[in-house]
């Protein structure tokens, strides 16, 4: 309930804890690692037959362990799905590096964006109906089917009483999610946001953009002339956050600022991005006077950058319309072309890797060959991570089904935690 | 600067037809009627009469064009049908006009469960001819966000667009968050509500966990209570700040003055907990922040719907925040069913000096709380609380404006 009309009134929300579940295994070290390299994981899909698609290929997460992460307990007889396990590790990783306790105090919340749940397993559980018949049917491998199921997983596991928020706005979910974090920790709601967001691999998402034909043969090649589509991926992202005070007073040390937040809707297509994008340029507007930030103070975008030729060329016009001849030159990256399309996380996912770009100084390289495309007119990260001045913002956005748009900005912590 | 939050507009869409005022005179005639489940996709055992508040085919076509709605959800359809009354019923926008001042308009709806039938329809098209074969079409609007998408395209609210998915709670949470939106200033108006289909697999699944009542109807707070009746449909308000609506001379139906969610660490996957204390200390703690006291509340409404371990933790919750002495507590998913926003349009309504509120036979001794019967004293604020099965929980106050 703050009043958003003055940025130097709120109070100032820091981040002190990072997790991730990614491609490249579990940890935001290995996140950061394989993306410094230039590294991809777009594979052929193991998890399910791909018979029949235009592609074969997506980012999937290598096995988890089967145990639940130290100190974490769901019900008797949960089965969590795949996509409650990405957050339950992500979460983890990131509480403790904030080193909060479990279960977690009253005063913390739980924010967080999905946009498949549990459908994995729902369709293995509809196949298994289709099998057998209503009689023999088993009804528990329903259970995670809702998009809610990874929130519920999440506070169960970490034993929440404070607000859950559940998002399920496509890709822009768990950004959203980030955004009501920052706006529940400005109204005083709660002292300590748990938010993020996580998603699995499941035959409808990957036969749907198959079906509009939104998926590359080859891996994502993002912002390239001859780009042709997406590829899909999974993942978890999830961050801490607390007002500077709390933080400070617990000695916990902020590895960045959530300095401010915006979301949009095109209203123009349920697909479709705006050709101009004007939706987005207005999400990214709104962020950064949410922030106080102007556009020439940011150091650098990590762009939703999807692959797929009309949204990259919605957004490289957003992209212009906010930063104007700027946009040339002011670098910009997509994770996309390396961990994939995480859906619903993917905007949690790029914030974590946004904040290890302001904690290294440096921004990473957007894999995938190929020209830059000349239309598209962005200053795009190839080859090495590229060094930035960290002491400038960055700018994270993403765009969604429906239409919807989300930014963050995001500034190193006050304190270099190298 | 916190904002004060009035709703202007509501739009309902459920089993009686559509409208609010429909609604209302459905509701004082008894439960919303039930329809039978369609039973030829094999869900149900061949001895099953599945019986469900489904919405009468073609209720949306006084809303939408029929080649628009065709390439909606029935979520979508009925989020759409429910918004334009809300604006309409407002003074804002004529029928398919777009709103004024669109960027500045956040859409926020809560869904239980999404398109599942489009869901199952694409998981057909696999089985049967091929991954190849997926429409995009069904796939577009098997996201559980299509009906937010739709409602912004059809009204041009080009502000932020949310949806939330918090089983029995996502309708009352989505409306929590839409008052948040205003109150911030995140949005000047926020068309906020919930949609949701009953598709045939659904009701199955409910019915195997052991979810549904055996009978016709739910008898919430009841010692025999066996489980709530299912009801699709959509209810969306039009949120806005008290000054704006005085600006533009809209008469407000409810003011909002306190709103707050909560999560019960005790539930199961699949079932209420019995966190009633934890969750009693989180509306206190909110409203005295709110600065609503709580002797201030007349009446709760409360969202038990006939489950034995729900009606236990709305009535242990209304209990232990009165401590001991609740004032009159209405139940009306009785008669509206649980999901699809009836439960939202009644809370609506639920401050008139003449409440609808179902009768449920001899209420459960076990329990602290007894469901209002007759003629209740007249009531300024009013308690709306919505427990859901795996802990969400979300509630708000609301007051005579």
């Amino acid at each position: 309930m703050s009043d958003h009309a003055d940025p130097r009134n709120r109070r100032r929300i820091v981040v002190t804890g990072i997790g991730a579940v990614s491609p490249f295994g579990p940890g935001v070290d290995a996140l950061w690692e394989g993306l410094a390299a230039g590294e991809e994981r777009i594979r052929p899909v193991e998890l399910f037959s791909t018979e029949g698609h235009r592609t074969r290929l997506a980012a999937e997460v290598p096995e988890l362990p089967e145990s639940l992460p130290a100190g974490l307990v769901l019900p008797r007889g949960s089965r969590p799905s795949r996509t409650d396990r990405f957050a339950l590790h992500a979460a983890h990783e990131a509480w403790l590096m904030a080193g909060l306790p479990l279960p977690a105090p009253p005063e913390a919340g739980l924010f967080l964006g999905s946009s498949t749940g549990g459908m994995y397993e729902g369709e293995e559980a509809y196949w298994r109906l289709r099998r057998t018949g209503p009689e023999r049917a088993r009804t528990k491998p329903f259970a995670p089917q809702p998009n809610g199921t990874p929130a519920d997983a999440v506070a169960h596991a970490f034993g929440l009483s404070g607000p859950v928020e559940a998002l399920a706005t496509a890709c822009a979910a768990s950004t959203m999610a980030l955004e009501a974090a920052l706006d529940s920790l400005r109204a005083g709601e709660v002292r300590v946001a748990l938010a993020g967001g996580a998603d699995g691999l499941c035959q409808t998402t990957f036969g749907g953009f198959n079906s509009l034909r939104a998926v590359d043969e080859a891996p994502a090649r993002p912002f390239r002339a001859d780009r042709e589509g997406l590829s899909l991926g999974e993942g978890a992202g999830f961050l801490v956050l607390e007002t500077e005070a709390d933080a400070a007073s617990r000695g916990a040390r902020p590895l960045a600022v959530l300095a401010g937040a915006g979301s949009t809707c095109d209203a123009f297509h349920m697909t479709a991005p705006c050709p101009e994008g004007s939706g987005a340029a207005r999400a990214m507007r709104v962020a950064l006077a949410d922030a106080g930030v102007s556009p020439g103070a940011v150091g650098f975008l990590h762009a939703h950058g999807s692959g797929t030729p009309h949204n990259d060329q919605a957004e490289a016009a957003a992209i212009r319309a906010v930063f104007g001849e700027r946009a040339a030159t002011l670098p910009v990256t997509s994770s996309k072309g390396a961990v994939g399309h995480t859906l619903g996380s993917c905007g949690s996912l790029e914030a974590v890797i946004t904040v290890l770009c302001l904690i290294h100084g440096r921004v990473h390289p957007t894999p995938g060959g190929g020209v830059v495309d000349p239309e598209a007119r962005v200053d795009l990260v190839l080859g090495d991570p590229r060094a930035i001045d960290d002491a400038r913002p960055a700018l994270s956005l993403n765009l969604a089904f429906g239409g919807a748009n989300a930014a963050l900005i995001l500034r190193k912590g006050p304190e270099d935690p190298r | 600067m916190i904002r004060s939050v009035v709703v202007t507009g509501a739009g309902v869409v459920a089993a009686h037809g559509s409208g609010l005022p429909a609604f209302r005179e459905a509701l004082a005639r008894g439960p919303l009627p039930l329809s039978d489940v369609p039973t030829e996709d094999g869900f149900h055992p061949p001895e099953d009469a599945p019986r469900a508040a489904l919405v009468p085919p073609d209720v949306t076509k006084r809303w939408i064009e029929p080649l628009i709605a065709r390439r909606m959800c029935l979520p979508s359809r009925l989020a759409v049908s429910a918004a334009i009354q809300a604006t309409s019923e407002a003074g804002l926008a004529e029928p398919g006009d777009h709103v004024p001042d669109g960027d500045a308009t956040a859409v926020c709806l809560g869904t239980a469960w999404g398109s599942i039938s489009y869901t199952l329809r694409l998981l057909r098209q696999i089985e049967e001819a091929g991954p190849g074969s997926i429409s995009p079409f069904l796939f577009t609007e098997t996201v559980a966000n299509a009906p937010a998408g739709q409602v912004a395209i059809r009204l041009g609210a080009r502000g932020p667009n949310l949806t939330l998915t918090q089983r029995e709670a996502s309708g009352t949470a989505a409306l929590v968050r839409g008052a948040a939106l205003v109150a911030s200033g995140r949005a000047r108006r926020v068309l906020a509500g919930a949609t949701d289909e009953i598709s045939p697999i659904l009701h199955s699944v409910l019915t195997r966990y052991g979810s549904l009542t055996r009978g016709d109807r739910a008898r919430p707070f009841a010692a025999d209570r066996d489980g709530f009746v299912v009801a699709e449909g959509a209810a969306v308000f039009l949120l806005e700040t008290e000054e704006d609506a005085a600006d533009r001379g809209a008469t407000p139906l409810v003011r909002i003055v306190a709103w707050g969610r909560g999560n019960d660490p005790t539930a199961s996957a699949t079932d209420w907990g019995r966190g009633a204390t934890g969750l009693a200390r989180r509306v206190a703690t909110e409203l005295a922040r709110a600065d609503v006291p709580i002797d201030t509340i007349g009446r709760v409404v409360s969202g038990a719907s006939g489950s034995r371990r729900g009606d236990e933790l709305e009535a242990r919750t209304a209990h232990a925040l009165f401590d001991g002495s609740p004032p009159p507590v209405l139940a009306p998913k009785g008669l509206t069913g649980e999901y699809g926003g009836g439960f939202l349009a009644s809370a609506l309504g639920s401050l008139d000096d003449e409440v609808a509120s179902p009768s449920v036979g001899a209420a459960d001794p076990d329990l602290p709380v007894a469901p209002a019967t007759g003629p209740l004293p007249p009531a300024r604020r009013v308690l709306v609380t919505c427990t859901a099965s795996a802990g969400p929980f979300a509630w708000l106050v609301l007051e005579r404006p």
